[in-house]
């Protein structure tokens, strides 16, 4: 199993040391509020925050605690002040339909306008809001930044560029063969052709010593990473169930489950399929 | 007034004569009283109740509804028709009768509403239907009598909320109202009363109670067998059990779980040599099945049916002449209702057998026995209001009239239940209904009820109204989901995915729960067979047949009731006195006195806490005796302070009598050295933050509240136009709606509703409240050097019942740690060593 989960020291039990992973030559830290922040370009990357997710509902008469679009922007300005974001992307779904944009609360709209005028913001628009709006920032439906792709929905990113695979021993692991040392540095600098998406939603059901823990997680196998659901009001979905099948390839599988107040490397061989795995 | 000679004459023409309990309801309507009648089953209780109706519209033939008949069971309203329809016919009156439920033809309920028959037979959810018409008005003006079947099992449930908001507005629109209450014996009578003369506050209210009957005739059997540690199979007396079915004509077996119910049919089935018509009945058996056991039942054709709480009321089966308690009585007054289900006739004593399956049982049965004995009755004291409860009546209110705030405030305050509900309290209800009651305004717009001129509330459109009637009712189900069986392809390491055979036989349905904890391979007992899980396909689980001989995952989550705090104390007391192990079996006896010499026994007033060392872990086993969901709710809280105490918790599991918490913390030490007070540890201010701390993240919060918001309405159960949805898809948004409800307004009506039943429900926080004031500073430690004979059963249960425990972030953790070590080239064995 390769680990290019870094941690600065060994010890998991001390609150607050990050989680640094590389991926496709970049380093990143995936944040315990579900964020990915890209310290090296300065932009923390959101997926599906599904504002206004709860008071979608209100039309048919369910009359669901409108508060989930509050908690989201609350976390999202937790995050911007921690990491001192210059950007926010937001990999789509970031409202769960295009009118969300217009049945925000007075209260919500100046916290969103607020924190769009501390970092620049991009909104990668999804399946739940492809419109572009007027809200500010760019709406897009994709980009490209440092030889990544961002996107909302992941697909397979077949062949990958030499780089990547050209490198093995040396300064990369190849990573359908044997476990590498575990001293390995991690890729810099060069874009590897990766995809970072949302869209799935996905959560981590593990097993160990009889117990069973499922929790949102990021998950990559080096080319593609998907991001978990930011919003609030979210479900997940495991990344045993076969919507992404054929989407990763596992044998290079890594997951980090969000756990309280801290991001969780596992190992992928205790991944378990569980309730809603099929 | 007499009885009327139509009347005497039909009593006389079968040579009987009218009992006095059924003369003395008659003679408390006349008098213009309401009335309750306290009798045991097979008093004629039943015949009482519309005795007054009968000879009402003798003497003042009138047209229109004259009697409401509410019972919990849509069954027994059939039976009821059924049994009052021969006598009327036989006395040749013009009195319609009809009954309705949810099975009533359509057309006939329409008609019922425009023209009722004289009696209504129905159930408490459809007088909430027929309440949210806007000719209720008409149908109620001139209705004379309520009769309530079987109220002391209604005022302890959210249905018997329900139904005291219906009788408080048909107090209201039926001035001349009087209420007539059937009830088994209870505990507290007196509230009973109170709880009907509540709706009608001019009248008075009588109790009335009738002769008891012959004295039960219960044994605790004896068996030659060894008597288990623990467990709840009760295999050891099968063959005993058996013998005792063949000696009787018709047995019922009494069990306090599914699982319970289907390990005791299977092995019956297995020593059934003669193959004796043997049934089994419990909630998820599919409805047809249990009405074929029904029938077969009545017919007399069985010989003996292995059942749940699900045959604790309904008809009158004659023909039974034996109630087998089989597992803990757990309540007194729970055991004489099960035994009353044994030959109703009052002069004939019933008969009846405690088989306790371990060896606390035989205590908890001894004092059983002697309560049943002394008539003591411990059955639950009627309910306070819950808001979800009243939510949905002040919707339903609504969808009949426009409501006026103040009136229907000082008419839900007759309801008993919600006798002391403040008017704040009331407003946020309303504003919860019309627009969901949130601090932060945002559905002014989508408002259900509108305020009009007047001040009164009216329902914004139609759609409401019909909305509201498909999701009536307080019975919220667990989601079930079917379970097929399928050819497995056995849980074989590395199989790779692909779609599962399907199209196998449906084995039955579980709780849809139990199957969000397991993983693929997972092996549990369903139907008496040993399965294996598969997979879930849409709302479907599968299963295949398992080669394993022990189930992995417990099924067995314990029963719904829990000790009652009457047997605790009996069980308490006979443990602090010797002179009495006489009563006991030789091998109950034996084990207590092997506790006296290593340990001590734990005194009434006190608790005991035993610390020992086993294997590589430290073990703390304490005796409460509060019941099983009590001891839960300590081990996780004290789980949680023995983390601070860094006695480094493990697990803990919880029986209905004692609580074991394990841990890699030197116990004995840590106490023994003062840095854990067992005092400070047991002290009731766990109750404060860190219950608080652990409702956030508590799983029983969010089931619990799952419940309060679909009787609430926020969550619907059906939508017009649109088949039931899945209760996983209600499962999967429920959780996201507390948890967001609760993040942001934690003291909504709904969260307070939920708090409300947490605290008496899954997590009896008012009972480990009494307990942890009742034993402080009265905490007798004994540090061991092993395991004590009475921390026998409990230890056993680790492994056979679920572990609790806040498992979930060190789990994370730990597989975290096992990553790194891998990174780092470390082998387990020198993880081990590291540590």
């Amino acid at each position: 199993m390769t680990s290019a989960w870094a941690m600065r020291t060994a010890q998991i039990d001390d609150e607050g040391t990050p989680v640094l992973l590389t991926f496709a030559g970049h380093v990143f830290e995936p944040l315990p509020s579900g964020a990915l922040w890209w310290a090296a370009e300065q932009a923390l990357l959101v997926a599906d925050l599904h504002l206004e997710k709860l008071s979608s509902y209100a039309r048919r008469g369910s009359l669901l605690p409108p508060y989930d679009t509050g908690l989201t922007l609350r976390r999202l300005e937790v995050d911007i002040e921690r990491t001192g974001a210059a950007e926010v992307i937001a990999l789509g779904d970031s409202f769960h339909r295009d009118e969300g944009t217009t049945t925000l609360l007075d209260a919500d709209r100046l916290q969103l306008a607020s924190l769009m005028g501390r970092a620049r913001w991009t909104w990668i628009s999804g399946n739940h809001d492809p419109a572009p709006h007027a809200l500010g920032g760019a709406c897009v439906p994709g980009l490209e930044r440092a030889g990544l792709t961002l996107t909302h929905e992941p697909k397979r990113v077949d062949a990958l560029p030499s780089p990547l695979r050209g490198r093995a021993g040396g300064g990369g692991p190849s990573r359908a063969t044997a476990p590498p040392p575990p001293s390995i540095p991690p890729l810099k600098g060069e874009g590897g052709g990766g995809l970072i998406a949302g869209h799935l939603h996905p959560a981590a059901h593990i097993a160990m010593n009889g117990r069973s823990v499922r929790r949102p997680c990021f998950v990559h196998d080096g080319r593609v990473m998907v991001l978990p659901a930011y919003g609030a009001a979210t479900g997940t979905l495991n990344i045993l169930s076969p919507a992404f099948v054929g989407l990763l390839h596992w044998p290079t599988l890594e997951v980090a489950m969000i756990g309280r107040g801290r991001v969780y490397p596992v190992s992928p061989k205790r991944l378990v399929r569980g309730y809603d795995a099929w | 007034m007499p009885l009327r000679p139509e009347i005497t004459g039909w009593f006389a023409s079968k040579g009987w004569a009218p009992r006095k309990h059924q003369l003395s309801v008659l003679e408390a309507t006349e008098a213009g009283a309401s009335a309750l009648l306290i009798a045991p089953t097979g008093a004629g209780k039943t015949l009482a109740g519309f005795l007054p109706t009968l000879n009402d519209l003798i003497e003042n033939p009138r047209e229109g509804l004259h009697t409401l008949y509410l019972s919990p069971l849509k069954a027994l309203a059939v039976d009821v028709h059924r049994n009052l329809t021969a006598p009327i016919e036989e006395m040749g009156l013009p009195i319609k009768v009809e009954a309705r439920t949810g099975d009533t033809p359509s057309h006939r309920r329409q008609r019922q509403r425009t023209s009722p028959p004289h009696i209504l037979l129905t159930t408490p959810e459809q007088l909430a239907l027929l309440l949210s018409h806007s000719d209720a008005d008409r149908m109620f003006r001139g209705l004379k009598r309520v009769v309530l079947d079987e109220l002391h099992a209604m005022v302890t449930h959210k249905r018997g909320e329900l139904m005291s908001l219906g009788l408080a507005r048909l107090g209201t629109l039926a001035p001349g109202l009087r209420i007539t209450a059937l009830s088994a014996t209870v505990a507290r009578p007196d509230l009973l009363r109170d709880w009907i003369a509540s709706p009608v506050p001019d009248a008075e209210a009588r109790l009335l109670i009738g002769e008891g009957g012959a004295r039960p005739h219960i044994e605790i059997l004896r068996s030659e067998e060894r008597i288990p540690w623990a467990g709840h199979s009760t295999l050891y007396a099968i063959p005993e059990l058996y013998e005792v079915i063949k000696a009787h004509r018709t047995t019922l077996l009494f069990v306090n779980t599914r699982s319970q119910a289907e390990m005791l049919f299977q092995e019956l089935w297995a020593a059934n040599d003669e193959l004796l018509p043997i049934a089994m009945h419990h909630g998820s058996l599919a409805v047809e099945q249990r009405r074929k056991v029904e029938a077969a039942m009545a017919e007399g054709r069985l010989r003996a049916v292995v059942c749940t709480s699900t045959l604790d009321l309904g008809i009158d089966w004659g023909d039974v002449d034996l109630v087998v308690q089989v597992g803990a009585p757990k309540g007194a007054s729970r055991m004489l209702q099960r035994i009353g289900r044994a030959n109703h006739r009052l002069d004939e004593p019933s008969k009846a057998l405690f088989v306790p399956s371990n060896r606390f049982e035989v205590l908890e049965c001894e004092a059983a026995l002697e309560a049943v004995e002394r008539n003591a009755q411990d059955s639950e004291d009627p309910v306070s209001g819950g808001l979800d409860v009243l939510a949905q009546h002040v919707l339903g209110t609504a969808c009949a009239m426009p409501i006026a705030p103040v009136a229907l405030y000082e008419e839900i305050g007759r309801a008993w239940p919600y006798r002391e509900l403040s008017w704040e309290t009331f407003e946020r209800v309303v504003d919860f209904v019309a627009t969901g009651g949130y601090a932060l305004r945002a559905y002014e717009r989508y408002a259900k009820l509108r305020k009009m001129e007047d001040g009164r509330f009216r329902i914004a459109h139609p759609g409401i109204a019909q909305q509201y009637r498909l999701n009536i009712g307080t019975i919220v189900e667990e989601p079930m989901v079917k379970v097929r069986l399928v050819r497995g392809r056995g849980f074989t390491r590395g199989a790779t995915t692909g779609p599962i055979g399907r199209g196998g036989r449906v084995l039955g349905e579980m709780e849809e729960y139990f199957f969000t904890t397991l993983a693929k391979g997972d092996t549990f007992l369903f139907g008496s067979e040993i399965v294996a899980f598969e997979g879930m396909f849409e709302n479907e689980a599968y299963v295949s047949r398992s080669q394993g001989k022990d189930p992995k995952i417990p099924s067995y989550m314990g029963g719904k009731f829990p000790l009652s705090t009457f047997l605790a104390d009996g069980v308490r007391k006979l443990l602090a006195h010797p002179d009495e192990w006489h009563l006991l079996p030789d091998q109950v006896s034996d084990w207590l006195r092997l506790q006296q010499e290593a340990s001590v026994l734990p005194a009434p007033e006190s608790l005991l806490v035993e610390t020992f060392p086993r294997g590589a872990q430290n073990y703390l086993v304490c005796y409460p005796f509060e019941g099983r969901l009590a001891h839960q709710t300590l081990g996780m809280l004290l789980t949680r302070r023995l983390e601070r105490a860094r006695a480094r918790p493990l697990g803990f599991v919880a029986s209905d009598y004692a609580l074991a918490v394990w841990g890699l913390g030197d116990f004995n030490a840590l106490i023994r050295t003062g840095r854990l007070s067992l005092d400070d540890l047991f002290d009731e201010d766990m109750l404060g933050d860190d219950l608080e701390a652990w409702l956030d993240e508590s799983q029983l919060m969010r089931r619990t509240f799952r419940n309060c918001a679909i009787i609430a309405g926020l969550i619907e159960r059906r939508h017009p136009g649109q088949k039931e949805k899945t209760g996983r898809q209600i499962t999967v948004s429920s959780d996201i709606i507390y948890d967001v409800l609760y993040q942001h307004e934690p003291d909504h009506i709904l969260i307070q509703a939920t708090r409300r039943d947490a605290a008496r429900g899954l997590l009896d926080i008012e009972r480990l409240g009494h307990m942890l004031a009742r034993i402080r500073r009265h905490i007798v430690h004994k540090p061991l050097d092993r395991i004590s004979p009475l921390a026998v059963p409990v230890m056993l249960d680790i492994g056979k019942v679920p572990v609790m425990g806040e498992a979930r972030e060190s789990t994370m953790a730990e597989a975290a740690e096992e990553l790194i070590a891998e990174a780092m080239g470390i082998g387990a064995e020198q993880r081990k060593r590291a540590n």
